[in-house]
């Protein structure tokens, strides 16, 4: 197949490799014209713009940082695009601009899938992201071949934009998630109990995640290099009190966590993994 | 002076009678011209032309949205007022979009002021609202006659921008406290405790503040008919935690307060008073 990859940032660059090594046909382009330059060694075509890219493709992919990225990128595509045109946005944004996008992709003809991933940059490397895709299940179909080589747990969630609620909704559980153990952690701490046993104990029963198991351990390590950076985490969590505000929805337990990630970004801890959260609840206790 | 208003909504409409009755010449435009039906104004056919017309403009709007577009919008202000004159913006917007609209207009030699208000409709009424104004201080003194005529209180709380983070921390105490005295009458009403004997066995000490008196005795009263729309309250909390956001500010209690008010937008109170704040509890 041939497909057209926008952004080659952390994420972007290796799922377009894995598309190349897929055996598909991929066209890149990126803002910085450097970040081609792995993707062109391995095979790929270079594009001057989005438009440029998107023009004989059977599949566009962007992935991006933000919603009005994606949005300039995907007029580019839409110049660009013959009518059937497939075009997937990656990156994570709000609901509703994935759905404003679509409309103004399906006016030129184009179907759009909002498709983000979870599983950072290691499951970016090793072909295994979770894809939540929102969208037509005829352009899901044409997509799936292309999704198949950058992830593993591909779910066709529902209409255009339920891929976005449906990560959202991860950003939910894995922020409250990492400051639950986080807080679990502090809590055997100022008590004077091991924090690694406590681990241990808590793994054998109910309160066994996949958090306490990874985000756990690398706390315990005290590896606070990114992984996902915690401005991420903050700007995700904003779409989702962004969103419950619009819909008049309440989410106390989300609440809290976003102060707690704007407290990261303002403090310094911005750039470093969320589980950094650790550190600022260390600090608001006098634990350092 | 020829004034122009734009805005004569609940709290528009008794601010741009006191400036008409303190014989400055009034000049309106309004969305929906119904809005300024009974007025003895001078009727604008667009923003521009009242720019145009008048030397210093008035807008009381309610989203950043609406206020930027009459403002830098196709037939807005900018297109009319002349360099020199003032734009008084009394809206309750984004800090942003208030640095924003300044630094458009002073392209063209306009100043603006923005100077938000606390005191709702009655202070409206009696002309004894808050003004907290931000931009060029001999800009606020020019127009400081004006303002006179709204409100009492006229503090300049720095350049531009600075009013409105001023309102923001205005609505975030406001209705930290009204979930305050919501909180508190629910848990004197759920003890089986007369909520009224308890505000006013309140009113006397440490706890006592104005929301208490007016927000609480509403409470007392069950009467949720709106002084303020709890709506516009919803509304500031998105601007309030949007601003906390880019300043990297932990604001924990607006957050949950927001949680409130989303919940009672939820339950379709929005066009009803704040002290729905305690229905917003006694849902639960």
């Amino acid at each position: 197949m041939k497909v057209a990859f926008l952004g080659l940032g952390i994420m972007g660059r290796p799922m377009a490799l894995n598309l190349i090594k897929g055996g598909h046909a991929v066209t890149v382009w990126a803002r910085r014209p450097a970040s081609m330059q792995p993707l062109l060694d391995a095979g790929a075509t270079a594009a001057a713009g989005p438009a440029e890219a998107a023009r004989g493709q059977d599949l566009v992919i962007s992935m991006v940082a933000d919603a009005p990225d994606v949005a300039q990128v995907m007029r580019g595509v839409a110049a660009g695009a013959a009518p059937g045109l497939v075009a997937v946005d990656m990156s994570t944004i709000a609901p509703a601009a994935a759905r404003r996008i679509g409309e103004e992709l399906a006016a030129a003809g184009v179907d759009f899938l909002d498709a983000p991933v979870s599983g950072g940059e290691v499951g970016a490397i090793a072909g295994t992201l979770s894809i939540m895709v929102g969208g037509s299940e005829a352009a899901f179909a044409r997509a799936l071949p292309a999704f198949s080589c950058i992830g593993k747990n591909v779910v066709h969630v529902g209409a255009s934009g339920a891929g976005q609620v449906t990560k959202a909704a991860n950003q939910i559980v894995t922020g409250m998630g990492v400051l639950a153990v986080a807080e679990a952690y502090a809590f055997a701490a100022k008590n004077g109990v091991d924090r690694s046993k406590v681990r241990e104990a808590l793994l054998g029963g109910f309160a066994y995640s996949k958090i306490l198991e990874n985000h756990g351990q690398r706390m315990l390590d005290r590896n606070f290099k990114p992984g996902f950076k915690s401005w991420m985490h903050e700007k995700d969590l904003n779409i989702v009190m962004q969103t419950a505000h619009e819909l008049g929805l309440c989410l106390p337990g989300s609440a809290a966590t976003a102060q707690m990630f704007n407290a990261m970004v303002g403090s310094g801890l911005g750039e470093e993994d969320s589980i950094a959260v650790l550190k600022l609840l260390e600090r608001l206790s006098g634990q350092e | 002076m020829k004034v122009g208003f734009i805005g004569l909504g609940v709290m528009g409409r008794p601010m741009a009678g006191h400036l008409q009755r303190a014989g400055h010449e009034l000049f309106v435009w309004a969305r929906r011209p119904e809005s300024t039906a009974g007025l003895a104004a001078t009727v604008c056919a667009t923003p521009a032309e009242l720019g145009r017309r008048c030397a210093v403009v008035f807008t009381v709007i309610t989203s950043s949205a609406d206020v930027e577009g009459v403002a830098l919008g196709p037939d807005g202000l900018i297109e009319g007022m002349a360099p020199e004159s003032v734009l008084v913006d009394c809206s309750t917007i984004a800090p942003e979009t208030a640095r924003h609209i300044a630094a458009r207009l002073a392209e063209k030699g306009i100043a603006l002021l923005d100077a938000p208000v606390s005191g709702g409709a009655q202070g409206a009424i009696d002309a004894t609202l808050a003004i907290m104004a931000g931009g060029d201080a001999a800009v606020l003194e020019r127009v400081r006659p004006l303002l006179a005529c709204l409100g009492q209180r006229i503090v300049y709380v720095g350049p531009n921008g600075a009013g409105q983070v001023a309102k923001a921390c205005n609505q975030m105490i406001m209705v930290a406290a009204i979930q305050a005295v919501a909180e508190a009458m629910r848990l004197a009403g759920a003890a089986g405790v007369d909520c009224g004997r308890v505000k006013q066995a309140l009113a006397g000490g440490s706890a006592a503040s104005r929301v208490l008196d007016v927000m609480g005795e509403r409470m007392v009263r069950r009467d949720f008919a709106a002084g303020i729309e709890a709506r516009l309250h919803h509304k500031d909390f998105g601007l309030v935690q949007e601003a906390a956001r880019r300043s990297g500010v932990a604001v924990p209690l607006t957050a949950v307060v927001a949680q409130q008010l989303n919940t009672l937008m939820a339950q379709g109170w929005g066009r009803d008073d704040t002290a729905s704040l305690l229905r917003v509890l006694e849902a639960a």
